[in-house]
Parts: C-alpha cells; structure tokens; sequence
C-alpha cells in the first residue's frame, strides 16, 4: 500500500468565513490539492466529517468570540501535529476585535436592543493566537492564495514554507504605484503592513488599510509622524489606525494613544 | 410511536457557510418543537461603525461575509450614496451592475454544485463527486473562477473588494480585459446548458412544500435585474424599500444569535432566487427563458427544494446578461478611473440589491462631518430563518408519517431543506439594531 496521505482539518471559529473561501476559490488546483491529503475533517465543504481523529495538519480561522469557539480550538490544537493561523483574523483579531474596549453588554444593546441577554455567550473578539500556540501564521483578510498554496504544499513536502517579511510599501514601490501618502497626503498602511498582497489597494488608487497585520517591528511613530508632517489631521490618522491595527496596538499597549471616539 | 419525547439533533450543519444546527422535538408522535441553531458568534459590526467615517464603511461592512462580500459592498455604497444625493454614472452603475453578476455566478456555482447538487446525486461533498463526475465538477470549478475573475476585474479582489469606493472606483477595466471576460461568459454558456438537462432529469422530492409568501425587489428596469428600489411581495404588495421597518419586522429568538424575520402581518416569508423567479421569471429571455421553462414547466411552485434550480436559471441569466453589460461597457471610452465629487453633509440613506441568497438592506445615518451615527443591515438569510423552520416542521410531520427509513435518512432530508435556502451564517450574525 502507498504511504498513507496526511489527514487534514478545515475549521472556522467566528468570522466571514473569508479565509476557507479562498481555498476554494483555489479552483482548478483545488482537487489536484485535495489529492494529495486525506480532508477528514471540513464541515464548510462536507457532510460527513470525523470529528476526532488525530490529524497532521490543521488550518483555523476566525476570532474566538464564544466560549464554544475556545473549546473548538483547544480541541483542534489537541489533535493537530501542524497547526496553522489562517487569515487576519486568527493571527491577530482583525476588524471583530478594532473595538474590545466597549463593553460586550453595551453592543448587545445597541443590536439586539435588549438588556440582560443570556443566550448570547459572546465574549470579548480575540485573535486564535491568544489562546494555543501555532505552528505558522498566514495573515490576510482574506489570506492570498498563492500564499496558501505554498503553505499546503510545503507542509505536504514535510516542510516549512518561508515567507519574506517585506512591507507592502516595498512591493507598492516595485509597481511603480504613486504613493498615497506624498502624492495624496492620505493615511495609507502599506509601511507598516506585511507585503504578499502584491499592493493590491494602492495599485487600485487606495490607501493600504493594513488588512494584513504589522510587520514584525513595524515603526509606528515615524509613520505617525510622516503623515501628520503631511498636514494629515490627528483625527484622520487616528481614525484609519483604528482598524486593522486596532488589535495591534492594544496588544501593545497603545490603545490609548489611538483612540478617538467618544466613550460609550 | 410511543408517547415519549424523541430529538432529532444534527448538531453542526454540513456544506453550508458559517455555523448552525437543528434541534427537532417530536412528542408522541406529533412535533414539538423545531430551531434552527445558530451559534455563530456575534460581532457587532453595525455598532462597531459608529463613530467611523462613512469613507471606511465599505471596507468594513463587507467583512460580514466573504462570499457575500461583493454584495454588502453594493448595497452599502447605494444606501451611502442615497445618504449624500449622488446619482451614479452609467458607468459605474454599469460596473457594479457587473460586480453584482459576477458574485452571483460564483456564490451560485459553489452552492448549486459543490454545496446542493451531491445531496441530489448521493455524496457526502463535491470532492467525493469529483471522482464519479470529474467533467462536471472541473467545469462547475472553472464556472466558480470566472465569477471570480469578474469580481477580481472590477472588485480588485475576489473577496472583499477593494476597488469599491463612494461614488465610483479607483482603477477602470481595460476594454480587453472585459473583452475576454465576455468570451469566457459566452464559452460557458454551452457546457452550462448541458448541466441544466442534467438537472432536468432530477425528480426534486416535495416532502418540504408548503404555502409561502415570497418577496423581491422590482427590478429597476424592464428585464430580469438585481437591483430596484421597490419591495414586492407574490401577494400583490409593493412598498417603497426606504420604508422597510414598517414592511420588515425583525426579532430576537432565544436559540439563535442571528435574528428572526417576518412581515408586519407576522407571517414568515422567503427570499432569494425562487422568489425571484416567482415573481419576475416572465422577464427572463434567451436561454434563460429556455432553462427556466424546462426546469420549471408547471411555473414556480411553493417546494424551497427546487430553490437550487432557481439558482441554476439564474447561472444562465447571469452568463447571457454579464456579455450584455461587458457589450455597453466597452461602448464608453477607456478611462483610467471614474470618480463622482460630491459635499459631504449630514443624511440617511437606504440601499437594497437582490443578492444570490435574496434582498438585503443596508440603512446609514452620519452628521455633517461625516461620522456614522447608525448602521442597520439587514440579511437575506436572517429573513429566511423564520421560513426555513416552518419548512422543516412540515418536512418532519410529513417525514414521519410516511415511512422515512433510517434516522440518518431522515436527519439527511431535514439537512436539504436547510442547504436548499443556501444559508449564510455569518452574513446572518452580524447583527442589526431596530
């Protein structure tokens, strides 16, 4: 018998489902891939799923948001060999947690428009990295899927994939992009942004919103500095870092410094 | 039966977007109790706009759901652009017109093919199909791309468009660009009629029929279209969309964090693409109309069952109607980018399109600079919860009076009625503020 293919798993904690969207959007490489490993476990895609076995690889996105979402992780990082972050969201909380600082009670009153709720166990929006370690990280909102094609095959081949850690600014650059920042005087991400994007939104005349996370050190004060050099309002940059890298700062410790709305 | 209660639980609904379950109580033989699960997580992005700018709503809004996000976009930039007076272009008018198409081909050739169809033909998911149908299944792969192509083209991105801005966009589509889009349009056209006589020979059961109110937009021209600015419902009723809270009533249900939909008389209701064909099928031309007949040769009937045939109608609809509008684009000159200006002040704003899975709604209100003040979004799929349960009781009555089989049988039908509204979860947990 040939050696056996590496069992996978596909889990979604909260989120868009974005990130498992993309590897089916990976089309016509999609069932060569799906060739290769046995996919035991994939409820976005299957009917029938093996909820337990031990599996060499699993993929997770999504913020943790319930408690249901926590016990979900932890039980897939106990099966799993390889366990991998996929999408902004796992890696570092993305848009679900630009706002942690509210008080859950307090939005659920202002959507559900009830008080006392006791069937929403919702909890504060973290990233999956708070919770377990993991293998490798693949930001994105949504992931690239030439990014997760690597992954995949990497990890078939019983590697690690490496990827370089340039800012979007740097392939902005290779595009010949005018920049947004010095032709445009907007608050444009893409210094402070891991690149793999190709500079996907200022190649289309936007500003990078930093959907992709930080860079490891990224030198937020001189960027801070380079836009209000520009004549960019406090507001308008605060405003634009309170998105994507909202999540960022918290975890160090900069939320104050970034805040501007009013209090609820 | 005995007297005791018996549950029929599938706790983790496969093949569909997001996170939901179904929980069946039947007592002494009779139903009891029947709840869509929805555990999917809140995230508050509605209350989590306030205090933005109207600028970051796109960006944000359109993370609510991935496969849906071309559609969130479309209608959050309608209701903003409602919100300041602007009045779009032809062309960009055109081009979201596009976006909208191209996200229906694709949402709709996942869930017709990789998500509904291996129910009808007896596997567990595409993947498994693919080895019993590997020519289907490499085209319905290849079917998907291109609705991906087109989102990519004018969306810049496949999921979460970002090319999309307050009125217009930032980068135009080359003419040849569209011009090959149009050819790959008009080559699936062909192999997809070859799927709609496959389907053709399906017998969709009708365990789940039952009496429906449905409802969809009138489209804003004569023609099958996706967008319009009226809510009409197949008992004759019109409103104005911007008048939708007193059409559309929303509520909160305990086993559910996606909220609960009816209209102002309480009965439930479905939307999506069995609405719309009950509704304006007769506009449909060309081989939409072909497919639409053969597939429906009694008209639409009141079986969510066949709402995966109503899909498949609207694939060739979209393909036919995509080379129309890459036609009239290409009659503007090319342009590198189309940017409408306008003063920012103080307004509200509502924006509704049909997207794959039925009409959704987007309200905003902001002050003079611009800042949100309120969000309200409201889903196809949260509409459709109330209706989906309904359908599901009367699919476990008739089920269990009749002789189902096996348990798993029986938890396998109830799953089709689910999937067959193409249910989106986390477009569903959002969530809206009334």
């Amino acid at each position: 018998m040939a050696k056996s293919k590496p069992k996978v798993g596909i889990f979604g904690l909260t989120g868009c489902a974005g990130d498992q969207l993309q590897i089916l959007n990976c089309e016509d490489q999609l069932i060569p891939l799906a060739n290769e490993m046995d996919i035991v476990d994939w409820v976005m895609a299957s009917s029938r799923n093996d909820h337990t076995c031990r599996l060499d690889i699993a993929f997770v996105e999504g913020v943790v948001a319930t408690e249901r979402d926590l016990e979900t992780l932890k039980e897939v990082r106990a099966r799993a060999k390889t366990l991998v972050a996929l999408g902004t969201c796992a890696v570092w909380g993305g848009l679900p947690a630009m706002h942690n600082e509210i008080p859950r009670d307090v939005l659920q009153r202002e959507v559900y428009d009830i008080g006392g709720t006791h069937f929403l166990d919702t909890v504060e929006a973290l990233p999956a990295t708070h919770f377990v370690p993991f293998e490798l990280t693949l930001p994105g909102c949504p992931i690239e899927r030439h990014e997760f094609l690597r992954v995949a095959h990497a990890l078939l081949a019983g590697a690690m994939p490496e990827f370089h850690m340039l800012p979007v600014c740097w392939e902005c650059k290779a595009r010949e992009n005018l920049c947004r920042v010095v032709h445009f005087k907007e608050v444009c991400a893409g210094a402070m942004t891991r690149g793999g994007c190709g500079a996907r939104c200022p190649s289309h005349a936007v500003a990078c919103a930093g959907c992709r996370g930080p860079l490891e050190e990224p030198n937020y004060d001189a960027n801070i500095t380079m836009f209000a050099d520009r004549g960019i309002s406090w507001l308008e940059i605060a405003r634009k870092m309170s998105q994507f890298s909202a999540p960022v700062w918290i975890k160090q410790g900069l939320e104050k410094e970034v805040r501007h709305e009013h209090r609820r | 039966m005995s007297t005791a209660g018996r549950s029929i639980v599938i706790p983790h609904l496969g093949r569909v977007e997001g996170h939901g379950g179904i929980f069946v109580k039947v007592v002494g033989g009779r139903v009891h109790e029947v709840n869509m699960d929805i555990f999917e997580g809140s995230r508050y992005y509605e209350a989590l706009l306030k205090g933005k700018h109207f600028l970051d709503v796109q960006g944000v809004i359109t993370r609510v759901c991935a496969i849906c996000s071309a559609g969130h976009t479309v209608a959050a930039l309608a209701a903003l652009e409602n919100a300041l007076g602007i009045v779009s272009s032809p062309r960009v008018f055109k081009m979201r017109g596009l976006l909208t198409l191209g996200a229906t081909i694709e949402s709709h050739a996942l869930h017709v093919f990789a998500l509904a169809l291996p129910d009808f033909l007896g596997f567990d998911s595409v993947i498994a199909m693919a080895e019993k149908y590997p020519r289907e299944v490499a085209f319905a792969l290849k079917l998907k791309q291109l609705g991906n192509r087109i989102q990519e083209l004018i969306g810049g991105r496949a999921v979460h468009p970002v090319n999309t801005l307050v009125g217009g966009f930032g980068k135009l589509p080359r003419h040849r660009d569209l011009e090959e889009i149009r050819s790959a349009l008009s080559a699936a056209q062909a192999p997809l009629a070859g799927f709609v006589d496959l389907a053709a020979s399906i017998e969709v059961p009708d365990f789940a029929a039952r009496p429906t109110v449905f409802v969809a937009l009138r489209p804003h021209e004569d023609g099958y279209r996706f967008r319009g600015s009226t809510l009409c419902t197949s008992r004759g009723e019109e409103f104005p969309v911007a008048e939708y809270r007193d059409v559309v009533r929303e509520f909160t249900v305990e086993h559910s964090h996606a909220k609960h939909a009816a209209l102002a008389s309480g009965e439930t209701y479905m939307v999506g693409s069995l609405a719309r064909l009950a509704l304006w099928g007769d506009r449909l031309a060309g081989q939409a109309r072909t497919a639409f007949q053969r597939l429906f040769p009694r008209g639409v009937e009141e079986n969510v069952l066949t709402n995966t045939w109503a899909q498949l109608v609207e694939l060739v609809h979209c393909l036919e109607r995509g080379q129309q509008v890459c036609e009239e684009l290409l009659g503007l000159p090319e342009e590198e980018r189309e940017m409408q200006e306008y003063d920012v002040r103080a307004g509200r704003g509502v924006g509704a399109i049909e997207v794959p899975r039925g009409t959704l709604i987007h309200e905003y209100s902001f002050d003079d600079d611009g800042i949100i003040e309120s969000a309200n979004v409201i889903t196809p799929t949260a509409q459709n919860l109330a209706n989906t349960e309904r359908d599901l009781r009367a699919a476990v009555e008739r089920l269990l009076a009749s002789d189902v089989g096996s348990e798993s049988t029986l938890k396998l039908k109830l799953e089709m009625v689910a999937r067959a509204y193409d249910p989106c979860i986390s477009c569903s947990v959002h969530v809206t503020c009334l």
